[in-house]
């Protein structure tokens, strides 16, 4: 199962890929698909975003004492402003780790 | 180059301690990453895997997350077309968001850019390279990495890096705003369905708002 499932994800990925570049001609494609794939980014990376941050030993916890989403909220108000995954990386882990030793001081 | 490569190492590090902590053998995570070559795809399939999904599901969220290089490569065709069917193959095997971005860079120059394929090779071997070494370490580390590190917040972390600068629109950001919210909400969907719904969501809403915006003009 394991085996075919990276088979198949991995037909998939290069599959999309390939979609326009080796098998398509992107100008024979309906206006409404181009459209939509504008948004899958956004889309897709927020409800991957939202999951990381909002789920907490498999609990939706959107209180503040959930500390992996104050400090994914503080990573992104901190990329609004320094661009770069190293930038949201360093301040992220930071935050996530001061956070830990505040709650674990005052336990 | 140098900082897209040094975002790179703890994304594929993370990687490859992900699928070692979701219970694939070294040589199936090393294979996953070798031949999807997609740190997002290559998590979700070990999130879904660990999750005991089927096979359907697991398919479906490496297909969702990795929808956008279809975008990159309708976006690029223009640009290849002149080449022949192995290079062609060659160039989407590599793709990556940021192989893709520095391309783009590269064609918007001005000049002749019929010679500009060996400059996506050349950036893409980097990177592919890079990412296989650093999946690597993972993997060897795998285990040896203690739980307290909350190392895998980074992945998370990698997505937010991305994810504020996709949204330019007001239309982007109806998307997202809606996509996380309705993953919240379906959260406790199985098999991590909730982010195939949520994007759907998000991609709808963003899309008939553009729709509104469009007829008022």
């Amino acid at each position: 199962m394991t085996w075919l499932a990276i088979g198949v994800v991995s037909v998939v990925t290069f599959g999309l890929r390939a979609a326009f570049i080796v098998f398509a001609d992107p100008h024979r494609f309906p206006h409404g698909f181009r459209q939509a794939l504008k948004f899958v980014p956004p889309a897709v990376l927020a409800a991957i975003v939202a999951l990381g941050l909002g789920l907490s030993e498999g609990r939706i916890d959107l209180t503040w004492r959930n500390e992996r989403l104050v400090a994914g909220l503080v990573a992104i108000a901190a990329t609004l402003f320094v661009r770069g995954t190293l930038a949201a990386i360093g301040i992220g882990m930071a935050a996530l780790w001061s956070l830990q030793w505040l709650a674990h001081r005052m336990a | 180059m140098v900082p897209v490569l040094l975002g790179l190492i703890p994304f594929g590090f993370v990687a490859g301690v992900v699928a070692v902590a979701s219970g694939l053998t070294p040589v199936q995570g090393l294979a996953l990453s070798l031949f999807s070559f997609s740190g997002i795809a290559q998590l979700v399939t070990c999130q879904l895997l660990a999750a005991k999904a089927p096979l359907a599901v697991v398919v479906a969220g490496a297909g969702v997350v990795s929808l956008r290089f279809v975008m990159y490569s309708a976006a690029l065709a223009p640009y290849v077309a002149h080449l022949d069917r192995r290079w062609r193959a060659l160039i989407a095997l590599l793709m990556t968001d940021q192989s893709f971005v520095s391309s783009v860079k590269r064609y918007a120059e001005p000049g002749d850019s019929r010679q500009a394929h060996w400059h996506y090779l050349g950036s893409a071997l980097t990177l592919y390279v890079a990412w296989q070494a650093s999946v690597i370490a993972g993997i060897v580390a795998g285990a040896q990495v203690p739980a307290s590190w909350s190392l895998d917040f980074a992945v998370v972390l990698t997505f937010i890096a991305l994810l504020v600068p996709a949204v330019r629109t007001r239309a982007d950001l109806a998307a997202a705003i809606v996509a996380a919210a309705v993953a919240l909400v379906t959260a406790g969907l199985p098999y991590r369905l909730a982010l195939v719904v949520a994007s759907i969501a998000g991609i709808g809403v963003g899309l008939a708002i553009e729709r509104l915006h469009g007829r008022r003009r």
